[in-house]
């Protein structure tokens, strides 16, 4: 009985770093992958999926410091649902209207773009990517 | 860019197999996955996801064939999210509350094993195994 997440994307919006009661980090931030194929009559498609990540602990910190709005990163977590339904959980909007998101938690993170840099998302060349930061979590 | 999913886990009801108006096979199921671990205090937890399945053409016919109410089995997919939002869609339930799901687009379904055989899985005796189904992903219409 198993579930795992994969992810390779950028992040959407500057990581927020807070803290439990207890004192323990977690940090948050949003994650798009976006995905391209060729339907049967041959055309062009596009799906985005956005993924609210959080990382806890020591590594939420190093997340916080290392990444911001735009970086690229490859993630290994998990979904998080309402323990009540086994779902997404679901909230309302200031419109009024249900909302829901992918909420993950993230076992590991992986920088694998250039800080800060939304613009050599894609196809950096090899010059471009510094040494990979390892971001395990202590999960 | 990428996303991936893998689940194990056991069905919730009979698959269902419908036809697109082209004809094309689509199968659903859901399937529950739990996860224990101990708390803080050494209390255990015990936490189960839900995730609503869909298969595809040949790989629609063989879960559709083989899988069953209480079924495990090994679905790696892709989250298909709602395109509006890029989240997960949600639907108002019949007693007029909102509800939300992950929809999978299984790419591949291994068959591990009935209910009760759980202890099999990673294992399996060839002679348990059906045939696999597996399906490219491009071939997938969304």
């Amino acid at each position: 009985m198993y579930q795992k997440i994969y992810l390779a994307g950028n992040l959407g919006r500057d990581p927020e770093l807070r803290y439990t009661p207890n004192g323990t980090s977690v940090s948050s931030f949003s994650v798009a992958t976006n995905e391209q194929w060729t339907d049967q009559s041959g055309q062009l498609q596009r799906r985005t999926t956005w993924w609210q990540v959080k990382v806890w602990g020591k590594q939420a910190e190093r997340v916080s410091e290392l990444l911001s709005k735009g970086s690229q990163v490859f993630i290994e977590g998990r979904m998080d649902p309402d323990p009540a339904t086994g779902g997404p959980r679901v909230w309302t909007g200031s419109d009024g209207r249900a909302r829901a998101s992918f909420e993950i938690v993230a076992q590991r993170v992986r920088f694998i773009g250039r800080r800060a840099s939304a613009a050599s998302f894609g196809e950096p060349r090899d010059e471009d990517i510094p040494p990979e930061a390892f971001l395990d979590a202590a999960y | 860019m990428y996303q991936k999913i893998v689940l194990v886990g056991n069905l919730g009801r009979e698959p269902e197999m419908r036809y697109t108006p082209d004809g094309t096979p689509v199968t659903s199921f859901s399937i529950a996955t739990n996860e224990k671990w101990a708390g803080r205090e050494g209390e255990q937890q015990e936490r189960t996801t839900w995730w609503r399945i869909t298969a595809w053409r040949r790989l629609a016919e063989t879960c559709n064939q083989y899988l069953s109410k209480g079924s495990q089995v090994l679905v790696e997919g892709r989250m298909n999210p709602d395109p509006e939002t890029g989240g997960p869609r949600v639907f108002t339930r019949n007693d007029g509350t909102a509800g939300a799901s992950y929809e999978v687009t299984a790419l591949t379904v291994k068959f591990l094993g009935g209910r009760g055989e759980g202890a099999a899985f990673g294992a399996p005796r060839d002679e348990d195994v059906p045939p696999e189904g597996e399906m490219d992903e491009d071939a997938i219409p969304f």
